[in-house]
């Protein structure tokens, strides 16, 4: 019996001893094995009196299972730290940046004229384009300019060489291509690039507009401000934006205005970007002038309508603080990146 | 337009602060962009009068003078003027007195003799930029007196931006009757009665061209004292205008033009000979005119002339040689009208810009040029004496005001208001418009002032300017019923950019006018030249992207951005004989290594395969990314070998390829730049998804690897192995190209996987050994492949 119990306890002693998986075998083997201490007992016991073999049987298998269940136990052990060890020579420094491609992003103007255009496609306006080189009935004659009239010439327009073609000054020729293509009535908002030979802080030769027209039956300047309202308390996130029209002159609109919101920065109480009036200078509107839709073939007794025109770079200075307009066409990567 | 407010409350005086009129006016449409002060600060700064001057002991150019500056009181001040002298009435800085640029003024020991204050010239008190002597005020100025006050009092300046609609807002009269509308009250004119004749001198006048001058008005005054000074008032209030002073009869004239819109101007009577023509010029004549230039005229130029030549052109700007001068004695005064059409192109062709010109391409009243001679006339001859002859006025057919209605329901259409009918009469008559009332219309007919008035909506914005956009309410028109089409088809363009800013790159927004010799370089062929360019390099319209895109890339090379990703995407310009085509096109740039400098990946330099793999991504929202076929071929931009042109289901879609070595070298730029440029149109060309059925059978891969010649296009080789399987599925890939030991020089090795599957069973080992026995025979025969173990 003494000698079962050492040898349990020796078994105890050997596997605990065993530091890996193969070694806890051997310790298997030896006690276990074909040729084990214990299955070498039990062999043994049939050479013990028939009288004491159960008795002796039991003893052993007892044994027996008392050293499997150590084994088994030590085994759990090693496996447990194997896998502990594993996990810890896994571990990575979680706080390493990732890898792969940096994403690139979209250029401001872009930014904002996607705004505009989404803001104004959810009221059901269409987007048109036109060309970028226009011709003097499109950008001036259809849009009431008369010729050799100062409206005209303050445009200071960009001219092709040799040919009787013109740079748009704005994107108002979109109105009549897009009238004289779909007539009325008609939304349509037509964003782009628009050209005028000027180059200093607030001017580019090169700038983009969106021009906004709408003309249906019954038109009215209360419409006018309604639809500008909605657009730029939207655009500026602002529900307590204030308009303020101001009578003014563009040939192709009458009557005429120019729009100021109440400053974003200041909320109308007077600071330095306002020049301390409260008020900042967004874009130009009216209604179009009559002369303009009977170019266009619309009959004015049926329809009237509204356009605006708006200037892109300068709602991204008022959005993001771009107050020097040249940057936008600088094109730094230091300065793009910002916008991604 | 700058204007005194002073001046404007002589005609019209609301009870409001210049800041609120100037508010008023702004809402009005007459935008008063700033509100100055008229004076500079000049406080403790007196009239006094130079008593005694005698000579400074120790400084030759130095005088002591004694000033008196009060009934009581004198002081010893040293002053270096050279037209000081006795007699003179002279601006005092008294002791503890500030000058506008801050210099304070003291009782002060000058070389050893005590000044008690400081006598100024005109820049010192920041009033005119003379300062080659004593400001010389006028001899009846009160000792003691404040300066300011001789000024005449604290004013301020308002500055005016005047629309080109609004001619008849260029002077006092003009802003005032708006004042008198927007505050309704009555306007107290100037005196213009006309003045009486002294003697009967007359110059005929033959009007030869009476569409071009409709109204010719002049007089002749004789006997002007050629010592006679411009009144302190007037200087100032030209000053205040911000003009200059110049002769008598010269500030005379400008300042009835300031006060009420008339231009007009003055010979030298003793210059002229004959009477006056108006007419045409004639072809090869030429005149010297006040900008100092000789131009030579236009037969569709209008002249003033006299018997014998030209004097000036009209209603833009006079000859020198028939000018006053400082001795003229007797003048030929001159108010007439100008049509505006005939004036703006003129001034461009003369190259010249003046204020008369100004006001007649904006409209001049053509029926005030009596009423200016007449005012002129008076205050001349209030302090330069003359004596005037009688004003002989030559007009041309009259055209009649038009009538015009206005419908009270057009009025509240168009407003979206409705505006008291009182209110609408009286905003009405207060701008001059002459009104008869019928029932719910008004007959009008426009001021001879007003060039803007041509019809209802004219008038709906004149009643609506005054009675104040800002009660206009904000009401969202109905929108519409339908929702907008939406093709599926058509692919939004930021979808394409999308992909590209999630492949790295960053757009850009370029210049649609670009440096004509490099565009050149780059296209092999001129663009479309600017008639007036802004610089010497934005000569051309771009018919290319790349030349923009290489601006950036140079751009942000030399501020040390050596990787680089952009693209940019908008209208090119391509001459086509007469045509021009205007066509969007996207186009991209990279340079540097393909991906940002990070741990565990090794730096690689992108390279023309890095580039098409973007371009393929951009094809793959139209689902045509395999139907892209690339051909090499030579463009003037890029490296012969790494050049190819681009086709969509055979049609031209653009160019990729590595921008030329030399061109490298001629920027001096160090590293590979890859480009390709794209026609937007066949990009956009969406589809419509249609699902095919998934296999439910196993598919199996097989690698292999085929030696053939180096010159064998590896689209060819893919394009062989589809064919050979069709119509059967195959996926198949390019997982390495190799050249060097084990393979023959002049060819290279292309290991392909293909991935094989039967749509209708499971294929077998067998079945697909055999297909991809079948490939290789293809490949052997057709392209002398061999295949490599
Ligand atoms: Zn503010």
């Amino acid at each position: 019996m003494l000698e079962l119990d050492q040898l349990i306890q020796e078994a105890h002693v050997r596997a605990a001893a065993s530091e890996s998986l193969a070694a806890l075998d051997e310790v298997r083997v030896h006690y276990l094995g074909k040729k084990g201490v214990l299955t070498e007992q039990l062999k043994a016991l049939g050479s013990l009196p028939a009288m004491e073999r159960p008795a002796a049987g039991q003893h052993v298998n007892r044994a027996k299972q008392a050293i499997t269940e150590l084994l088994d136990a030590h085994r759990h052990e090693l496996e447990q730290r194997a896998l502990a060890k594993q996990l810890a020579s896994d571990a990575v420094d979680v706080t390493l940046p990732g890898r792969g491609q940096d994403p690139g992003g979209l250029h401001p103007v872009t930014r904002i004229l996607e705004r505009v255009q989404a803001l104004f496609t959810s009221l059901g306006f269409r987007v048109e384009e036109g060309p970028e080189i226009e011709d003097e009935f499109h950008n001036f004659d259809a849009l009431n300019f008369k010729p050799a009239h100062p409206a005209r010439a303050e445009m200071d327009t960009f001219y092709l060489k040799d040919r009787p073609l013109l740079l748009r000054t704005h994107t108002s020729p979109v109105q009549i291509r897009a009238l004289l293509k779909h007539g009325a009535p008609l939304r349509v908002i037509a964003p782009g690039r628009t050209f005028r030979h000027d180059y200093d802080v607030t001017h580019t030769p090169m700038f983009h507009q969106v021009e906004g027209l709408l003309v249906d039956a019954g038109v009215s300047m209360a419409h006018l401000r309604g639809t500008l309202t909605d657009f730029l308390q939207r655009f500026f996130e602002k529900d307590d934006l204030k308009l303020r029209f101001r009578p003014s002159y563009f040939p192709f609109v009458e009557p005429g205005a120019e729009v100021d919101i109440s400053c974003i920065f200041c909320n109308g109480t007077g600071c330095r970007v306002c020049k301390q009036t409260g008020w900042l200078e967004v874009l130009g509107c009216g209604l179009v002038h009559p002369s303009v839709l009977e170019t266009c073939r619309v009959d004015t007794r049926r329809y009237s309508g509204w356009a605006f025109g708006v200037g892109i770079e300068r709602l991204g200075m008022l959005r993001y603080g771009i107050n020097d307009i040249r940057m936008n066409y600088e094109n730094d990567l230091r300065f793009l990146r910002q916008f991604r | 337009m700058k204007l005194s407010e002073q001046w404007l409350r002589e005609f019209v005086n609301p009870r409001a602060t210049a800041g609120e009129l100037a508010e008023r006016l702004t809402l009005a449409g007459i935008e008063i962009s700033s509100v100055t002060d008229a004076l500079p600060a000049i406080d403790k700064v007196v009239v006094g009068e130079v008593l005694k001057v005698a000579r400074h002991p120790q400084a030759g150019k130095l005088s002591i003078c004694d000033v008196r500056i009060s009934a009581g009181k004198q002081l010893q001040i040293v002053c270096g003027a050279p037209n000081v002298r006795t007699g003179m009435k002279v601006a005092v800085v008294l002791h503890g007195g500030r000058l506008p640029d801050g210099t304070e003024v003291h009782v002060s020991q000058l070389r050893g003799v005590e000044s008690q204050g400081m006598l100024c010239s005109a820049r010192e008190l920041g009033i005119a930029d003379d300062h080659s002597g004593l400001v010389e005020l006028p001899v009846d100025s009160a000792v003691g007196k404040p300066l300011v006050q001789v000024l005449g009092g604290a004013d301020k300046v308002l500055e005016v931006e005047i629309t080109p609609n609004r001619g008849d807002c260029l002077s006092v009269l003009g802003i005032a009757r708006e004042l008198g509308t927007l505050f309704d009250l009555d306007l107290n004119l100037p005196q213009c009665a006309p003045v009486k004749p002294t003697i009967k001198d007359t110059l005929p006048v033959n009007l030869a061209a009476p569409e071009a001058c409709p109204v010719f008005a002049g007089r002749i005054i004789r006997g002007l004292r050629t010592d006679a000074v411009t009144p302190l008032w007037m200087r100032e209030r030209l000053r205040r205008a911000g003009l200059r002073c110049v002769h008598p009869v010269v500030d005379v004239t400008q300042y009835v033009m300031l006060e009420l819109g008339q231009p007009m101007h003055a010979y030298d009577l003793k210059q002229l000979s004959g009477g006056i023509v108006v007419r045409m010029a004639r072809a090869g004549e030429s005149l010297q005119l006040l900008d100092g230039n000789t131009h030579t005229l236009e037969p569709d130029m209008l002249v003033i002339a006299d018997s014998k030549r030209p004097l000036g052109v009209g209603g833009i700007m006079g000859g020198t040689a028939s000018s006053v001068q400082v001795d003229t004695r007797d003048i030929y005064l001159e108010a007439a009208f100008f049509p505006p059409q005939t004036i703006s192109s003129r001034e461009r062709k003369l190259g010249v810009q003046t204020d008369a010109a100004y006001r007649f391409a904006r409209g001049v009243d053509p029926t005030g040029q009596t009423r200016a001679l007449e005012r002129a006339t008076r205050l001349l001859l209030d302090f330069a004496n003359g004596e005037p002859g009688p004003v002989n006025r030559v007009a041309g057919r009259k055209n009649a005001a038009a009538k015009l209605v206005l419908r009270q329901l057009k009025l509240r259409q168009l407003l979206g208001i409705r505006v008291p009918e009182r209110e609408v009469g009286r905003i009405l008559s207060r701008l001059g418009f002459r009104t008869r009332k019928r029932a719910h219309t008004w007959e009008v007919r426009a001021p001879s002032y007003r060039f803007d008035i041509e019809r209802e909506e004219d008038l709906v914005e004149e009643v609506g300017r005054v009675f104040g956009y800002d009660r206009i309410p904000a009401i969202a028109y109905p929108s519409t019923q339908r929702m907008l089409p939406l093709p599926e088809q058509q692919l939004p363009l930021a979808r394409l950019r999308d992909i590209l800013t999630g492949r790295g790159y960053q757009e850009v927004i370029t210049y649609s006018f670009v440096d004509g010799p490099l565009q050149q370089r780059l296209t092999g062929g001129p663009g479309i030249a600017l008639a007036n360019p802004i610089t010497t390099d934005m000569t051309e319209m771009r018919c290319s992207l790349w030349p923009g895109l290489i601006q950036t890339l140079r751009y942000n090379l030399n501020r040390q951005q050596k990787r680089m990703r952009i693209f940019e995407c908008g209208m090119s310009f391509i001459p086509q004989h007469d045509e021009i085509t205007q066509e969007n096109i996207l186009s991209g740039l990279i340079t540097g290594s393909q991906y940002p400098a990070q741990w565990g990946l090794p730096q690689r330099v992108a390279d023309l395969a890095d580039l098409r793999g973007d371009v393929e991504a951009l094809l793959v929202a139209s689902g045509a990314a395999e139907r892209l076929e690339a051909s090499a071929a030579p463009h003037p931009a890029l490296h012969p070998g790494q050049s190819a042109k681009l086709y969509l289901n055979g049609v031209d879609l653009g160019w990729m390829g590595a921008l030329h070595p030399i061109l490298l070298r001629e920027m001096t730029l160090d590293q590979p730049v890859l480009l390709f440029e794209l026609r937007l149109e066949p990009l956009l060309h969406g589809r419509l998804p249609k699902l095919a059925p998934i296999s439910p059978f196993p598919s199996l891969s097989r690698d292999l690897a085929v030696v053939v010649d180096e010159r064998v296009p590896a689209a060819t080789i893919l394009g062989l192995v589809r064919e050979a399987v069709a119509p059967q599925p195959i996926e198949v890939y390019i997982f390495d190209i190799y050249h060097g030991p084990g393979i023959d020089s002049g060819r290279k090795s292309v290991a392909l996987s293909l991935i094989l599957q039967d749509s209708s069973r499971t294929l077998t080992d067998e079945a697909a050994d055999a297909t991809v026995k079948h490939v290789v025979r293809q490949l052997q025969d057709k392209l002398g492949a061999t295949i490599r173990d």
